[in-house]
């Protein structure tokens, strides 16, 4: 602004301030989005949580990826395990074959399982078995030098080793503590949590998945997406309190359980429940809302000489979307639904449980003769959404997200080509992109760096240490 | 899931007596001859996709292909053999499986061609208390995977998707 705020001046209003600038707003929106997102170039990019410190002392997924957020987003993050054996996701995951090698220079025949990915990106890994009393000075020292910490143990725990939030916030009044678990306190507090735990718990794995009367069972999803959904929620927490503290200097206590942030996805599940006393039923590839809105089957394989089992006999789903009347009236004319369309022709008769079993049977009926592929085309020409249930291998083919750097390869300084896809699909920014540095680091491989360069003990204490196993 | 062989040979005065587990990583498709891990009797066996097509069959005075990975002698209480003993058993390896057979498959490089650090032993190159350089320098710390990578890129085995 100007200095005598009477004066107006040319670049303090809003619009364009050069030519070149004016050449920007002009272009074409698509090239203008490929032009601020430029994915590839997030690197030439500041970070915006560069400046925080945070402590992670977490296992599995969940409450890593709480942390690993704000370490793709630049935050300088710490993750302490215990000395030699590390994480236990470095050791489950998937059907505990898929290695990365090494783990731990004392384990040169254990590697980490692929589950490790896109839970801990970006971060130093230090050893140390904070909960001897030999380590509190170490561990207290990094409180004092971090903005927060993230923790995963039983409720308790941490306070009786004294460092709940309750002493870390003496040493620290701006100290961000969080933990993240199962259930959190009341009647279940000391109740673990896992993914599926927390889908079971929360109601949610009983609502997915088909109906029992179509064959169905209860689902749980095939990955751990509470874990990381709730692990996010957690995140989110994190910016809010950082914006707390900005505010009013002082640190906060999060308590954060996985069970609950379950919950949140079951939409109108408990209202409904209020309000009419009906137990939401499970309703799998369909939708309780729109119909025709859902997933159907087709009798040929897209890929019927495919080697791989997952494309030869897997790839035969389409995603079907006609719910508007104009939508379903041509949707019955391209598949020869007639006498559908003359006994449902507004979308609350559709929408009627009986009214979709019969819908989706004729369509399932219709493209029993026909592959995914099929439908799918028959679908578009006739102008409705209509999309291929892809496979992963087709979402690693999909141009759709090679433009957009959603999936991308990588070539991590340790542990040589990965293909990613975890820390450029959660959305993209103009000015401070997310990326990815590293996937992960092995067991205690920053201890040189945190414990000396950064705290200041002589590299004898270090080796010390590492000789009692304590690092 | 793993098949068996339990030994019952007469091995000091007793019968031997010990399970000899055959784990699927190393068993899933396997032809040859494996030690009792106690008494070292010899056995051929031959499994097709984790099931035991032929064996177990005596072949006394053969040199045994392999070990089992543990063992253990239910009988006598918790005495067992674990992985790793030499002459008794063999080291867990957990070596990948090949998506469509099930054997052994060593990964080095990725699907597009490029060395991947999915295999070991690695070289050593920790630092002090475990500590690790940030970059693994493929051509001086596994100069035969750099050798490798160098003909698959003349070969033009090397793509960017």
């Amino acid at each position: 602004m100007a200095k005598d705020p009477r004066v107006t001046r040319i670049e303090d209003l809003p619009g364009p301030k050069s030519k070149q600038e004016l050449e920007e707003m002009k272009m074409p929106y698509e090239e203008y989005c490929r032009a601020q997102f430029d994915p590839g170039n997030e690197f030439s990019k500041p970070q915006s949580l560069k400046g925080i410190r945070w402590l992670s002392t977490t296992m599995y997924i969940f409450t890593p990826h709480s942390v690993s957020n704000l370490a793709e987003l630049g935050a300088d993050v710490i993750k302490v395990e215990m000395p030699r054996m590390g994480d236990p996701m470095r050791h489950c995951a998937p059907f505990n074959e898929t290695y990365l090698y090494p783990l731990h220079e004392s384990r040169p025949m254990t590697g980490t399982g692929m589950g490790y990915l896109n839970a801990n990106p970006n971060e130093y890994h230090i050893s140390m078995d904070y909960h001897i009393d030999e380590m509190k000075e170490p561990f207290y020292a990094l409180v004092r030098m971090s903005d927060g910490l993230t923790q995963c143990y039983r409720p308790g725990t941490f306070d009786r080793w004294k460092q709940s939030y309750r002493y870390l916030q003496e040493i620290n009044p701006r100290f961000i503590s969080v933990w993240g678990g199962g259930f959190g306190y009341g009647p279940k507090c000391f109740g673990g949590s896992y993914d599926i735990l927390g889908q079971a718990h929360a109601g949610l794995a009983s609502v997915t998945g088909m109906h029992e009367y179509m064959g169905g069972h209860c689902t749980k999803h095939s990955n751990w997406c509470i874990d990381w959904y709730s692990g996010t929620q957690i995140t989110f927490g994190i910016l809010a309190a950082l914006h707390w503290r900005e505010k009013t200097g002082l640190g906060t206590k999060i308590e954060f359980s996985q069970v609950q942030a379950a919950t949140r996805c079951l939409g109108y599940a408990a209202p409904l429940y209020g309000r009419f006393g009906v137990v939401r039923q499970r309703w799998g590839n369909w939708d309780t809302q729109l119909c025709a809105h859902g997933i159907i089957l087709c009798g040929k394989s897209e890929y019927p000489d495919a080697e791989n089992p997952q494309d030869r006999l897997e790839a035969r789903y389409a995603m079907i979307s006609a719910f508007q009347d104009e939508d379903w009236k041509e949707l019955c004319a391209i598949t020869g639904m007639n006498d559908l369309y003359d006994k449902y022709k507004s979308l609350n008769e559709r929408a009627e449980g009986e009214a979709q079993i019969e819908i989706y049977a004729a369509l399932e009926k219709w493209a029993e003769d026909k592959s995914r592929g099929e439908v799918v085309k028959v679908c578009q020409d006739a102008g409705l959404l209509a999309e291929p249930v892809m496979n992963d291998r087709e979402v690693y083919e999909c141009e759709h997200y090679r433009e957009r750097g959603t999936i991308r390869w990588m070539d991590d300084p340790i542990f040589g080509d990965v293909l990613q896809h975890g820390s450029y699909s959660a959305g993209l920014m103009s000015k401070t992109p997310r990326r990815l540095f590293w996937i992960w680091r092995p067991v205690g491989a920053d201890n040189v760096k945190v414990y000396h360069e950064l705290l200041g003990y002589p590299t004898s204490k270090i080796e010390e240490w590492y000789e009692n196993a304590w690092l | 899931m793993c098949d068996i062989i339990w030994c019952k040979k007469d091995f000091e005065g007793k019968p031997c007596n010990t399970i000899n587990y055959l784990d699927p990583y190393c068993f899933w498709n396997w032809e040859g001859t494996i030690n009792c891990a106690e008494c070292g009797a010899v056995y051929y066996i031959h499994m097709i996709q984790g099931k035991m097509y032929r064996g177990p069959e005596d072949r006394p005075g053969q040199k045994p292909d392999t070990s089992p990975l543990y063992a253990d002698k239910p009988l006598d209480g918790y005495r067992f053999y674990g992985a790793g003993i030499e002459g008794r058993t063999r080291p867990f390896e957990c070596l990948p499986r090949h998506i469509y057979l099930g054997v052994p498959d060593m990964v080095k490089f990725s699907i597009r061609g490029r060395p991947v650090r999915g295999h070991r032993p690695q070289p050593p190159s920790a630092g002090i208390a475990g500590s690790y350089g940030f970059d693994w320098d493929i051509e001086k710390l596994s100069p035969d995977l750099y050798e490798e990578y160098q003909q698959k890129i003349k070969n033009g085995e090397v793509s960017e998707w």
